[in-house]
């Protein structure tokens, strides 16, 4: 085993079994956060409607978890929380999971893969998480029968809906990220910061 | 060790995936009363407590969120209403005029029915017009020459008389009302046979006195005063008899004659519509107007209250 190799190994170790941020302390937190924002949705903002539509926070929960801590957790986090609403609000089990599942994940890639880190990322992926959860729900019901026209209405509600969890995003980004925060090894501002400060090179030394 | 991640991270993910599906199969296959239908009562069991808990724990601020989309909605809502408002008090309002109308039409009607009026040929006329102050004697109708009125018609309405045509146009007609200073119409006090002259009062705009009654009159308080159906002077109208002036409202004891307080019937500043009588050419009414005319200036055309039937039959030389 080269000397590479066996740091990688031992860093796996150490972070566990699916990477560096499934840690105990940031899965109660999540857990803590999920069930919170389920209340928090079923017993306040369900009963807000602006426009006909109401703030779903659930989905954006779910995006913002896996932006934060990976695509693992992401889809973890997906799939319980999915639950916890069918769950609660007595819905089609597994419709919900099956959604949030592929949202969270599909996030955490992002992070992965592109590691965003402009002001507006989580707007847009609040928004984009709320579209793909209505038009995701809107998929599985026909799928499964549910006669509901496909009128400019349910459109109207979707575009409405988007514009509503876009407006939702940021304060539920603050609050979600805020959670997080201190438990999460790989931080990106954290990450950014400490590239210049705390030992990193700037490209400009490295240049 | 990257592949190892990729597949663990891949396999969770269809695990997920797959499990939601069997999940959701599952759930949607099975009856009411399946295993995974009694997990989510049984979930809902124990979470219903705490929902509730939640709720009211909650409610605060639902209701201050609340409070502000009342607030946007009671905007919008209330211009709505506003609008709606002033829709219904435009209904209410024509509404309360054409019942007004018809009470005073009903009135004309059974006037009408009563006295006879119909031989006159009433016109049935709009006040389109009156003066703003109190002090107020004439009025101006939507009628004139082209409906066929002319000057000295009397002018009655649901309660009584109002008044005569002074002026008259082809589509319009100028009405002096009993409070005129310039009128005087010959009255009949009650059921007595006494007659007299219905003048206004002097310094009392809204009152009239029944003058030149004779000193043994029994006058009452409450009497009412009718038009006797004849005239004192050839300028005079020729009203028919019968029709309410006034009520009296006191007597004045003087030497010579008696003379009494009358208050009209008729309401004088609320006047809406209102009808005037037109003797046609050769009407019996007609005839007698224009006997009446004739007459030598301070000559009574004739006493009593025969009225047009008498004048009638004097004229036709019965």
């Amino acid at each position: 085993m080269s000397a590479w190799e066996h740091t990688a190994a031992s860093r796996a170790k150490a972070h566990g079994l699916f990477g560096p941020s499934f840690s105990p302390g940031i899965v109660a937190r999540i857990a803590l956060l999920a069930v919170i924002v389920v209340f928090f949705q079923t017993g306040v903002v369900s009963e807000l409607s602006v426009l006909g539509v109401t703030v779903d926070l659930s989905p954006l929960l779910v995006a913002f978890v896996g932006l934060l801590c990976g695509s693992m957790l992401g889809a973890i986090t997906g799939f319980a929380v999915g639950l916890l609403v069918d769950l609660a609000l007595v819905q089609t089990l597994g419709v919900t999971s099956l959604i949030f599942t592929l949202i969270g994940y599909w996030s955490g890639r992002l992070r992965e893969l592109r590691d965003p880190q402009a002001a507006l990322t989580p707007l847009l992926v609040g928004a984009a998480a709320t579209g793909a959860s209505m038009v995701g729900y809107s998929l599985v019901e026909f799928l499964l029968g549910v006669e509901a026209p496909v009128s400019l209405e349910l459109l109207r509600q979707i575009v409405l809906g988007v514009i509503a969890g876009a407006v939702a995003a940021l304060p539920t980004w603050a609050v979600v990220r805020r959670s997080l925060e201190g438990g999460l090894p790989e931080d990106p501002r954290r990450r950014r910061r400490r590239a210049y400060t705390t030992g990193g090179l700037s490209p400009l030394t490295r240049a | 060790m990257y592949d190892k991640t990729v597949r663990r991270r891949r396999a969770v993910l269809l695990l997920l995936v797959v499990l939601s599906l069997i999940l959701l199969t599952a759930y949607f296959g099975e009856a009411a009363g399946g295993q995974l239908h009694s997990v989510q009562r049984a979930f809902l069991t124990v979470l219903s407590p705490i929902q509730d808990g939640a709720n009211k724990a909650l409610k605060p601020v639902r209701d201050a969120f609340g409070w502000i989309g009342d607030t946007v909605d009671a905007k919008s809502e209330r211009k709505q209403l506003v609008r709606q408002v002033d829709k219904l008090r435009r209904e209410v309002i024509a509404e309360q005029t054409e019942r007004s109308a018809y009470r005073e039409l009903l009135a004309l009607y059974r006037l009408d029915n009563r006295l006879s009026v119909s031989d006159y040929h009433p016109v049935t006329a709009t006040v389109v017009a009156k003066s703003p102050n109190i002090w107020y004697s004439t009025v101006t109708i939507d009628k004139g020459e082209a409906a066929g009125v002319h000057i000295n018609d009397p002018v009655i309405n649901g309660e009584g008389l109002v008044g005569k045509v002074t002026q008259v146009a082809s589509d319009g007609a100028q009405v002096s009302l009993i409070t005129d200073s310039t009128m005087g119409v010959s009255a009949r006090l009650g059921s007595t046979p006494a007659t007299g002259i219905v003048q206004p009062k002097v310094g009392a705009p809204n009152d009239l006195l029944l003058q030149y009654l004779p000193a043994n009159t029994q006058a009452n308080r409450g009497d009412y005063v009718v038009t006797s159906g004849t005239v004192s002077s050839p300028d005079d109208s020729l009203y028919p008899p019968g029709i309410p002036i006034g009520q009296v409202t006191s007597v004045n004891e003087e030497s010579a004659y008696r003379s009494v307080n009358v208050h009209p019937l008729a309401d004088l500043h609320n006047l809406d519509v209102v009808q005037v009588l037109t003797s046609v050419r050769g009407s019996t009414p007609g005839k007698v107007s224009g006997l009446a005319a004739n007459l030598p200036a301070g000559q009574t055309a004739a006493p009593g209250t025969a009225g047009t039937g008498a004048l009638a039959s004097a004229t036709t030389g019965k």
